[in-house]
């Protein structure tokens, strides 16, 4: 079509946060990948939900944290994902600027308004921090209402009969219709009220007023860097500095060893220290000459009272207390106070 | 001011001078133009990225299996010691071999998304059959790539998986018994079945998929692209360029995005291996590759019960779908493409698309029962 192009407001929400998703998914995912090589993002089972809630990052950069605190639902581990969340923000802010201004140009022939990336993230992401929790939870309600009744029915005694497989099939066609049915429902509604933020823009945009020809070769230029040397060397160069990364953080034996097959830890020797060696050394033989002068002191002083007792023995026994046949301390060769 | 003009250097430079040997000799800018200045009517889309997408998959997985076919050993007593070495001892070796396994699943999506597209987008009709047929052909080896690439670990899950599978193969009429004899080379999958699958896995389908994919990418050189299947002439004459730049570009943003998709999945969910394969499934449920799970959930129905049910599900059903896409150009002899515009061709597509995903579905729920 070479004409106008009028639009309803879910076409043209679609039309923007569609291919602004495609758009901004590879550098996003480039980040997501390295980060997973450096172990700060550990996900969970709910891979699916996830890679659409990067995917959508436009709309769902703050419902993200609103749906993990609010409903409780956990998405995985790691400093990462909320990094990666913030990381993508001025990729969003790009990608959708430049979806936009193409929709502008070339579906509602307007000027693309100054600042449209910007204005129209804002408004994504404030509409879809409010929307996106609401249609998790309606979601997850109407789910859960849906698997609970179809439940119900087939639990009927004349339904009990129903082989396994005829079972899990006609019960999972059931409930999935129904949740399907529900969440194109709020999708619909969703992109509309996104189309709408959009028509909010549209409707202070002059009319473009050149020709179809020269429309689309502006159109199509804006597609295309207007540097292209400039923004392949920028590229190739992102491309190797990521790509080295990559291959310093990625991990050389598998994080997830088998049980069968963990490699055997090895002990390693501490690095032998010379100086460390001598004064360790030295230390040995300055306690052992303490030990030996305590010993000989100790043995001096017995000798002594040996001989001071043999002079007045019999007063002695009468006057000291009962040793149990316990060796003293001193007896044991163990100097006071030494400590070891 | 001088107004004499300086002397320009018009010597070649090194490069030029041999790149000007070259083209002498094989044409390269005879070539260069003709795989570059393609005319891509309607303009360069996303919609368009599969088909270098698969290629760029096939040569990855090229490059990891022959890296993986250093340390891989292709015996029944060390074929799997060799994949957990591969695992634990290699450097990389999990990356390389995670790679490799969600490499083979990113080329059955990557086909099936291929295959929608150019179904959906009209583009098997005049004078595009033999490109859609050949297409088929390559949709085959795809399947069969995972079909004997599964085996190779040796472990529970590859062994009882492909005895399922030869068990299927074996009700197919005429054929059916000497492909399943000769597959398994055996009374028991063994040493004979490894060596075979590994054969067909590392040569014949690498070089049958390399004859089909040149003739493909010749046949549509040949046919031209088809282009949008809506837009006036005015919009699609207007939007029409070159397959360089934009049309690459694009391509090339789908193998990045691709090659970090399966990149993450291999650090998501590693492979792990099962027990060493035994003749004994134990308490092991015997399950195929999650793209064969729909067609085992279909054979679960009551409907495809005993000899004959199974026949029926496992070879009549699933041949006369493959029938029918073959001879789907010569049926359908209508020059619309518009999709909107053929009610049969998009009910029949979300029919199957829908059927798939449900007995998939299905299939991963029957586990819980079993357990």
């Amino acid at each position: 079509m070479t004409g106008r192009e009028t639009m309803s407001s879910f076409k043209l929400g679609l039309s923007i946060l569609w291919p602004a998703c495609w758009t901004a998914l590879p550098i996003k995912m480039a980040f997501a990948m390295l980060f997973m090589a450096m172990g700060t993002i550990h996900l969970e089972t709910k891979l699916g939900i996830t890679f659409l809630m990067l995917l959508m990052t436009p709309v769902s950069v703050f419902a993200f944290f609103v749906i993990s605190l609010g409903v409780g639902f956990h998405f995985g581990e790691g400093t990462g994902l909320p990094l990666l969340f913030l990381l993508s923000i001025p990729i969003d802010i790009w990608s959708l600027g430049l979806v936009a201004r193409t929709v502008f140009l070339e579906r509602l022939r307007l000027e693309p308004p100054a600042s449209l990336g910007v204005g129209l993230w804002v408004r994504f992401a404030v509409a879809g921090a409010i929307y996106l929790p609401f249609l998790w939870v309606v979601q997850g309600g109407a789910t859960d209402l849906a698997r609970s009744i179809t439940k119900s029915i087939l639990d009927m005694d004349m339904l009990k009969a129903m082989p396994v497989a005829e079972r899990i099939g006609l019960e999972f066609t059931a409930w999935g219709s129904a949740s399907l049915v529900v969440l194109v429902a709020l999708t619909f509604v969703g992109l509309s009220i996104l189309g709408k933020l959009v028509e909010g823009r549209a409707a202070a945009a002059k009319p473009a007023g050149d020709t179809y020809q020269d429309l689309i070769s502006r159109w199509d230029m804006i597609r295309v860097p207007a540097d292209q040397s400039l923004m392949l060397t920028a590229f190739t160069a992102a491309g190797a500095v990521l790509s080295l990364l990559f291959w310093a953080v990625l991990p050389v034996s598998t994080p997830h060893p088998h049980e069968c097959c963990k490699p055997p830890t090895e002990a390693v020797a501490p690095s032998f220290d010379a100086q460390k060696s001598l004064s360790k050394g030295e230390k040995a033989f300055k306690d052992a000459e303490l030990k030996i002068a305590a010993i000989e002191q100790r043995a001096a002083e017995d000798e002594k009272e040996k001989q001071k007792g043999g002079k007045d023995k019999a007063g002695v026994k009468e006057g000291s207390p009962k040793s149990d046949g316990k060796p003293s301390q001193s007896a044991a060769g163990k100097p006071a106070g030494s400590g070891k | 001011m001088d107004t004499t003009t300086q002397p320009t250097n018009t010597q070649p430079s090194a490069i030029e001078k041999v790149f000007a040997f070259v083209d002498e000799r094989v044409g390269l800018k005879t070539l260069q133009a003709k795989m570059l200045n393609e005319p891509v009517p309607g303009g360069s889309r996303w919609a368009y990225v599969f088909g270098s997408v698969l290629l760029f998959i096939f040569i990855m997985q090229a490059v990891t299996g022959i890296l993986l076919m250093f340390y891989y050993v292709p015996t029944a007593d060390h074929a799997y010691a060799s994949t957990q070495y591969i695992i634990h001892s290699v450097d990389y070796g999990w990356f390389l071999l995670g790679y490799h396994f969600w490499g083979s699943t990113a080329m059955v999506v990557c086909v099936f998304a291929h295959m929608s597209q150019v179904f959906l987008w009209g583009a098997y009709k005049k004078p595009r059959e033999l490109i859609w047929l050949v297409g088929l052909a390559l949709f085959g080896i795809v399947m069969g790539f995972g079909f004997t690439g599964y085996l190779l670990p040796w472990d529970q899950r590859a062994y009882w998986a492909t005895t399922v599978g030869v068990e299927i193969m074996d009700k197919t009429p005429l054929l059916g018994d000497f492909m399943a004899r000769f597959l398994k080379g055996g009374a028991t999958p063994g040493q004979m079945t490894l060596s075979r699958f590994f054969v067909i896995h590392v040569m014949v389908l690498p070089a049958a998929l390399m004859g089909l994919a040149g003739l493909h990418v010749f046949l549509f050189r040949k046919a031209g692209p088809a282009g949008p299947f809506r837009g006036t002439v005015e919009e699609i004459k207007a939007k029409t360029d070159y397959f360089f730049p934009r049309q690459i570009w694009k391509d090339i943003v789908g193998m990045v995005l691709v090659f970090l998709c399966i990149c993450s999945l291999a650090f998501w969910e590693p492979v792990v291996l099962l027990e060493e394969a035994t003749p004994d499934p134990g308490d092991y449920h015997p399950e195929p590759e999650w793209y064969f799970l729909f067609l085992f959930q279909l054979l679960r129905l009551k409907i495809f019960a005993g000899e004959f049910g199974q026949f029926l599900g496992a070879i009549a059903l699933p041949g006369a779908f493959m029938a029918l896409l073959a001879a789907l150009p010569f049926i359908d002899r209508s020059p619309e493409r518009n999709i909107f515009k053929r009610p049969i061709a998009l009910i029949g597509w979300i029919v199957v698309m829908a059927s798939i995903l449900i007995f998939t579905v299905a299939a991963i729920i029957n586990r819980e029962f079993l357990e």
